[in-house]
């Protein structure tokens, strides 16, 4: 009776966990794009083609990426993503997912000019990425480090720093 | 109706201020609408920057899902006191912050459709954030428009401007009523004293040349002719009733006159004929009638002649005559008169056969009227001047009395027909009032004029005649051969007198024996012609108006007959018009006469046929 009942209840947990599960990496995706419209590529005036996102050791956000990203554009251009593995070359990428269960997420994460790194792998910021996605109070929120930023040669929007959770490297 | 009825001033004045206000509230009324909706635009468009703002700063919390910085945005609103809430919604559509002024508002749970709504004082603005072509968050602002104080504003400047306009509107109507309704209702004030007060001497006052003018000097002259005709209809009426009384006055003195004279000679008559041994009596009596008679006789002439003078027929005869012989004749007539009241006539009179061209029967009587009538009103043992002299070719004349004189009120009116100048019954002197007036028309007939003085009551009176150009060269010319007065000496003459008058018939046959005359009497025209026949008369006296058969057939047939053709025939009648002696010369009549008989006439009558 005991075990029917866990059962009924594991039954009844698990949809809950998925749903908490496939929230995060929902929100993870829809910030990734977010983060495209706040950000700009000043050496870049004019470029042209798609906006890749490289996604690396994140496959729940690559697949939800490359389900809302058809048919969006910033200023015209199109957006796409695609997976990135260890050593593969990151240019003609604008922004880089580094995943928690990459190997490279533990090493110095990559200084490419013009490419934004995003990680939510704890300390990230630390280890050179841009933007690091952090849980707080149960939300999922963002650090935005402006020396990374900077040292990348990208502009971030005082929009979106206004509601970072923390912003490293503010002038005042 | 009551507009209808209402003065001009009036309908003028609510012309004027109803056109104005009409003017006013049209241009009022385009006025705030053409305000409230560029107010509302222009709020508009402030409210969608506003929510364009918030949109853009409220854009990243929204991504990021950051209410607490959405919150903090939508907090910036509180600078604006006009906005009372607002609040954006991701880009699902769900309520994500909210912001609200005081409390107690309530927002849409969900974004709506684009676009404004005004409620009242209020307006909420639902506004779409669009970038990428997508919709990530809708802007909801609720705020107050200040419309209705603004429009509070515009009432209050409004209302000002309608009373200063009206109040200038009313100033220059009634500025301009002065130059329009005031000459109108001089013209309405003079109409209506007119017919209320049935005075025809008002004038309308013409103040402009314009149409009012025009008007007001319309007005005038029918008031003028108005009152022209009226006065002379009322002038014509006086005039009819002073006539109208003149001639009842005339027909009362007239009656007397007639019946005065018939008193003496019936008293006369009866004495004749108590004393017919008494001859001394009787010529007496006979002298009373006679004079009586004439007075009588002349009272008739003078009425055929005033008769005759209104109806235009009375035509001059001028011919050569005497001067002296005319004066005398009227100095012979008033004789008697005068020598009974014992009256001093100092004449001074022309030389003998002084030839002047006038009716010499006419001017006779001119002076026989002045003289009587000097006579009349003369006292007792008073004294008459009568001159007569030709100065140069001109005839003057002058009667003066030293009488009873005449009033200066009264001496205009002496000349008008039956007027007399003592109307009390206790006047002394008789007469019907036309001998003035006669007498002035026949010397106007003359070319001449009678002019009357005195110096007033009791000082005489003087009357002068003057006839301009009458006097005729003296020719040594003799006298005519037929004076009145030579009396024919011999032979008595066959006459014949047929009258149905009886009386009159027969004593003028006896008149005429007692002449030493034949005279024969027939009463018809039937049995004259026979006796003609038989008698074969010199002179026929023939009544014109006989029963059976008429004078002027007598008179043709006895021209007809060779034993009468050459006798002289004279009509005697009581008609004595033109016409009449026209149809009686046509008829064949010598002579014409009237009765009564003038003896000196008859006498006259008879000399021409001796002459013959």
């Amino acid at each position: 009776m005991l075990t029917r009942l866990a059962l009924c209840f594991g039954f009844l947990l698990l949809p809950l966990q998925a749903l908490a599960q496939a929230q995060e990496h929902e929100l993870k995706a829809a910030y990734l794009y977010r983060f495209l419209t706040f950000i700009e590529w000043p050496a870049q005036p004019r470029a042209e083609g798609a906006i890749t996102i490289g996604v690396m050791g994140a496959d729940d956000v690559l697949a939800e990426l490359q389900e809302i990203l058809p048919g969006r554009a910033i200023q015209g251009r199109p957006i796409a993503a695609r997976r990135v593995r260890e050593g593969d070359s990151l240019a003609g990428l604008q922004m880089v997912f580094i995943g928690r269960a990459a190997p490279a997420a533990t090493g110095k994460l990559p200084g490419v000019p013009g490419l934004v790194v995003v990680s939510d792998a704890d300390g990230a910021l630390d280890r050179g990425a841009t933007v690091a996605f952090v849980r707080t109070e149960g939300r999922v929120r963002f650090q935005v480090s402006l020396e990374a930023a900077e040292r990348q040669g990208v502009r971030i929007s005082s929009r979106m720093l206004s509601v970072a959770e923390q912003v490293r490297g503010r002038r005042l | 109706m009551g507009f209808i009825r209402s003065s001009i001033r009036r309908k003028t004045m609510a012309i004027a201020l109803g056109t104005t206000l009409v003017a006013l509230l049209v241009n009022g009324i385009a006025l705030i609408a053409y305000e409230v909706t560029a107010f509302r635009e222009a709020h508009m468009a402030d409210l969608r920057t506003q929510a364009a703002i918030i949109g853009r700063a409220t854009a990243a919390a929204i991504a990021f899902s950051d209410r607490t910085t959405a919150m903090k945005d939508l907090l910036m609103l509180s600078a604006r006191e006009d906005i009372i809430a607002a609040a954006v919604y991701d880009s699902k559509g769900n309520l994500f912050a909210e912001y609200v002024r005081g409390g107690g508002e309530k927002l849409p749970p969900r974004a709506g459709p684009p676009g404004h709504h005004f409620q009242g004082d209020q307006v909420s603005l639902m506004y779409p954030v669009v970038e990428e072509g997508e919709t990530t968050a809708s802007v909801y602002l609720r705020g107050r428009t200040g419309l209705q104080e603004r429009l509070h504003g515009y009432l209050l400047i409004l209302g000002g401007v309608f009373a200063l306009a009206l109040g200038v509107a009313w100033a220059f109507s009634a500025w301009l009523q002065s130059t329009i309704t005031g000459p109108i209702q001089h013209v309405a004030a003079a109409a209506r004293e007119v017919v209320e007060r049935r005075d025809y001497s008002v004038r309308a006052r013409k103040t402009s040349d314009d149409e009012i003018g025009v008007l007001a000097d319309g007005l005038n002259r029918m008031l003028a002719d108005l009152e022209r005709e009226i006065r002379e209809r009322t002038e014509a009426e006086d005039a009819l009733k002073v006539a109208d009384r003149r001639k009842d006055e005339f027909l009362a003195t007239l009656a007397h006159e007639l019946r005065n004279p018939l008193a003496p000679i019936r008293n006369s008559l009866y004495l004749m004929k108590l004393t017919e041994a008494d001859p001394q009596a009787s010529a007496k009596a006979r002298a009373v009638i006679e004079r009586q008679v004439n007075q009588m006789v002349r009272l008739v002439d003078d009425l055929l002649d005033v008769s005759r003078i209104t109806t235009g027929k009375l035509a001059l005869r001028r011919e050569r005559a005497d001067l002296l012989d005319i004066v005398r004749s009227a100095l012979e007539a008033v004789a008697p008169q005068a020598a009974a009241r014992q009256l001093e006539v100092r004449s001074y009179l022309p030389s003998p056969g002084t030839p002047v061209n006038v009716d010499a029967t006419r001017l006779s009587q001119v002076f026989t009227n002045l003289l009587s009538n000097a006579v009349k009103f003369s006292n007792v043992a008073g004294r008459i001047d009568f001159r007569v002299a030709l100065e140069g070719d001109n005839l003057v004349a002058s009667v003066a009395d030293t009488g009873i004189g005449v009033a200066p009120e009264t001496l205009a009116r002496l000349f008008e027909i039956f007027t007399q100048a003592d109307h009390s019954l206790e006047r002394t002197v008789g007469g019907l009032g036309v001998g003035l007036w006669l007498s002035r028309r026949l010397v106007e007939l003359h070319g001449g004029t009678l002019e009357g003085a005195s110096e007033g009551l009791g000082k005489g009176a003087a009357f002068t005649v003057r006839i301009p150009g009458v006097a005729l060269a003296r020719e040594a010319r003799p006298a005519a051969g037929a004076t009145p007065g030579a009396r024919p000496a011999n032979a008595s003459r066959k006459i014949l007198i047929i009258d149905d008058n009886a009386d009159f018939a027969n004593t003028f046959a006896q008149l005429l024996r007692s002449m030493g005359e034949d005279a024969q009497v027939e009463y018809d025209g039937g049995s004259g012609l026979s006796a003609a026949r038989l008698m074969r008369p010199e002179i026929v006296f023939l009544d014109i108006g006989m029963p059976g058969m008429n004078g002027y057939d007598v008179a043709r047939q006895l021209r007809a007959a060779p034993e009468t053709a050459n006798c002289r025939l004279v009509a005697v009648t009581g008609w004595g018009q033109p016409r009449d002696r026209a149809l009686a010369s046509e008829a064949g009549f010598d002579e014409h006469m009237v009765k009564p008989l003038d003896l000196d006439r008859v006498r006259a009558i008879l000399a021409r046929v001796q002459a013959a």
